[in-house]
């Protein structure tokens, strides 16, 4: 197990790589010379000269993604252009709040696809069953912008809950935050219940129809321990669909934190876009997508460590 | 077999699949074609269905509620009425979600159909490639390609087409890893054909029919992730209207005029649900198996 973990972990750092360069090179994309946009209006060719030479901007190109890398493994993701401050900090202090959503989001979307999944399995041809695929298939279509705007209208019409941000003024603690968390988490976990509660009902339908399931029921097994093999068989489908939902999760909290008003990584990456502030676009999208990296190698490793014959 | 047959086979493009009975169009299929229609119907017609303009208003009819006479969606915190600038919202939801899903189509299934086709090296240096920009949450990537090239349609455009192309190429490779070792490919290498004959009589007929039916349900998917672009103010420039764009500045009034931003909602809702379900309409009728949601 710990091999195959070290295995998962090495054939993920090529992928790291290509994803340090993808956003080095979207980087170099912004029209413009970012020397004459950092100097001004005013610079005289020597001092932009001078400034490209400091900022290392006349190597070529494969020697600026070296540098680039290099400090960026040191922590060093640029400074913020509208905030003026590290963005590796600003992003890293975003993130934790985002953490806290997507948790809590994948919680519920993890509950609720499982129990949806279960019923729509056991009661493929029922009213119930019928119910639960219609529901699963208008929460795969709808955006998640959507979901979290017709909640928040909730929130606004019956005045129950906050509507937006992480605390109220004057007031904080745990309490506080999980008041605040009710709206943009189930807001997020929407769209990924569906997903999830399609993927474990086919997968446990499948499983369902095997002999074992059969020999089981023939030797008079209870019904509810014939249903616990059986979900055992489908947790890897089930490990494989939340590392797909994660990499959506991490992408619709930029929608759901705008519309709350949640601290996090979404939103400070709509702020950075709207302020043009290209380094801290770059810092938040690099960090994300090697969070996203690693949540795929625990979930391979946790496949692994579930199912032996991945382990080969 | 004669040197004629074999002649043939290779000349003629092989029966795809067999003769079948025509299935009967679902009622779900009949609502995608009517909404998707319905959508090219408005988006062409804008100009003539449209009641007034999508981009002036009058300040002194600002923030009116659904139902006004005149007004029947209300208008804008500009004055400018909703129903106008949802009419010509369709166009840049068309745009936006139909050409990236046709840029990414082409080259996705272009790049996978040479991964799927080559040796053992080539096909894992494209694929291992790709899962480089898969490895981002979709709508991420596309922002950090937009906010770097700035606002804009093409660059809202382009900046998808990027995202959408390793799905395309992932479903184009297993496709043709499923049909490659056909035995109507070996006949046709047998008999000589090279390999870029054999991707383009052979395999392309063969994994078109899925492909075409993924990319359909992608535009559903890129109507909604390039509208959020716009919500983000990456897509179209103001004041031209755009859903994504209506639906982010609409939030605004959400205590004054609740109803007013479910407008772009639901018309974001309706298309890309339209698109699903002609999507599973066209898997049925062309008998593709059930595939995977990529993304």
């Amino acid at each position: 197990m710990p091999v195959y973990v070290l295995k998962r972990l090495a054939q993920a750092v090529p992928i790291m790589i290509g994803v340090a360069i993808v956003v080095f090179v979207t980087m170099k994309l912004i029209p413009g010379d970012p020397v004459a946009a950092l100097l001004g209006p005013n610079s005289t060719p020597q001092s932009r000269h001078d400034l490209s030479q400091r900022l290392g901007l006349d190597q070529p190109l494969p020697i600026q993604f070296l540098n680039w890398f290099v400090s960026a493994l040191h922590g060093d993701l640029g400074t913020s252009i509208s905030l003026q401050r590290p963005a590796g900090s600003l992003v890293l202090a975003s993130f934790l709040n985002t953490l806290v959503l997507l948790g809590a989001a994948l919680l519920l979307a993890l509950i609720g696809g499982i129990v949806l999944g279960v019923l729509a399995a056991l009661h493929p041809q029922s009213a119930l069953g019928r119910i639960v695929r219609g529901f699963t298939l208008f929460t795969i279509s709808i955006p998640q912008y959507t979901v979290a705007l017709l909640l928040l209208l909730l929130a606004v019409e019956t005045g129950i809950l906050p509507t937006g941000g992480m605390t109220t003024t004057g007031q904080s603690g745990p309490g506080t935050v999980l008041l605040h968390l009710i709206l943009p988490a189930v807001a997020a976990s929407i769209t990924p219940m569906g997903g999830i509660a399609r993927m474990f009902a086919s997968s446990l339908s499948e499983v369902l129809h095997q002999d074992f399931v059969t020999s089981y029921r023939a030797r008079g097994l209870a019904s509810t321990a014939v249903l616990r093999h059986a979900i055992h068989g489908s947790v890897p489908a089930l490990l494989t669909i939340t590392g797909l939902q994660i990499s959506y999760l991490l992408g619709g909290t930029l929608f759901i934190e705008v519309i709350f008003a949640w601290p996090g990584l979404g939103q400070l990456v709509y702020q950075a876009v709207s302020a043009r502030d290209y380094p801290l676009v770059q810092a938040g999208v690099l960090v994300s997508a090697l969070v996203l990296v690693l949540v795929n190698v625990v979930v391979d490793s946790a496949h692994a460590g579930f199912d032996p014959r991945v382990r080969a | 077999m004669s040197a004629d047959t074999i002649t043939r086979v290779v000349a003629s493009p092989l029966p795809v699949r067999r003769a079948r009975p025509r299935v009967r169009w679902g009622a779900e299929t009949v609502a995608g074609v009517v909404i998707v229609g319905g959508l090219l119907l408005v988006a062409l017609l804008a100009p003539l269905i449209a009641p007034s303009s999508p981009t002036s208003g009058d300040v002194s009819r600002r923030l009116f509620d659904l139902g006004t006479a005149g007004s029947p969606l209300g208008t804008d915190g500009q004055g400018r009425d909703i129903l106008s600038r949802l009419i010509w919202g369709a166009r840049p939801a068309l745009i936006g979600g139909v050409t990236p899903v046709l840029i990414a189509g082409v080259i996705g299934a272009t790049l996978g159909m040479v991964a799927g086709l080559a040796p053992r090296f080539g096909r894992s240096a494209i694929m291992r490639t790709l899962d480089v920009l898969y490895a981002f949450p979709a709508i991420l990537l596309a922002v950090a390609i937009g906010a770097a090239l700035g606002p804009g349609v093409t660059n809202s455009v382009v900046s998808l087409a990027v995202v959408l192309i390793a799905p395309v190429a992932r479903v184009a490779e297993a496709e043709v890893l499923r049909v490659r070792s056909a035995d109507f490919i070996d006949v046709a290498r047998a008999s000589g054909a090279t390999r870029a004959i054999i991707a383009v009589r052979q395999v392309l007929p063969n994994i078109a029919p899925a492909l075409i039916v993924y990319c359909t349900s992608l535009i559903g998917l890129a109507i909604v992730y390039s509208a959020g672009m716009s919500f983000l103010g990456l897509g179209v420039a103001p004041p031209n209207p755009d859903w994504g764009q209506m639906l982010n500045d609409l939030r605004q009034f959400i205590y004054d005029r609740p109803l007013l931003a479910l407008v772009p909602a639901a018309a974001i809702l309706l298309a890309s649900v339209g698109f699903n379900l002609l999507g599973d309409g066209l898997k049925r009728q062309l008998d593709v198996r059930d595939g995977e949601v990529l993304l």
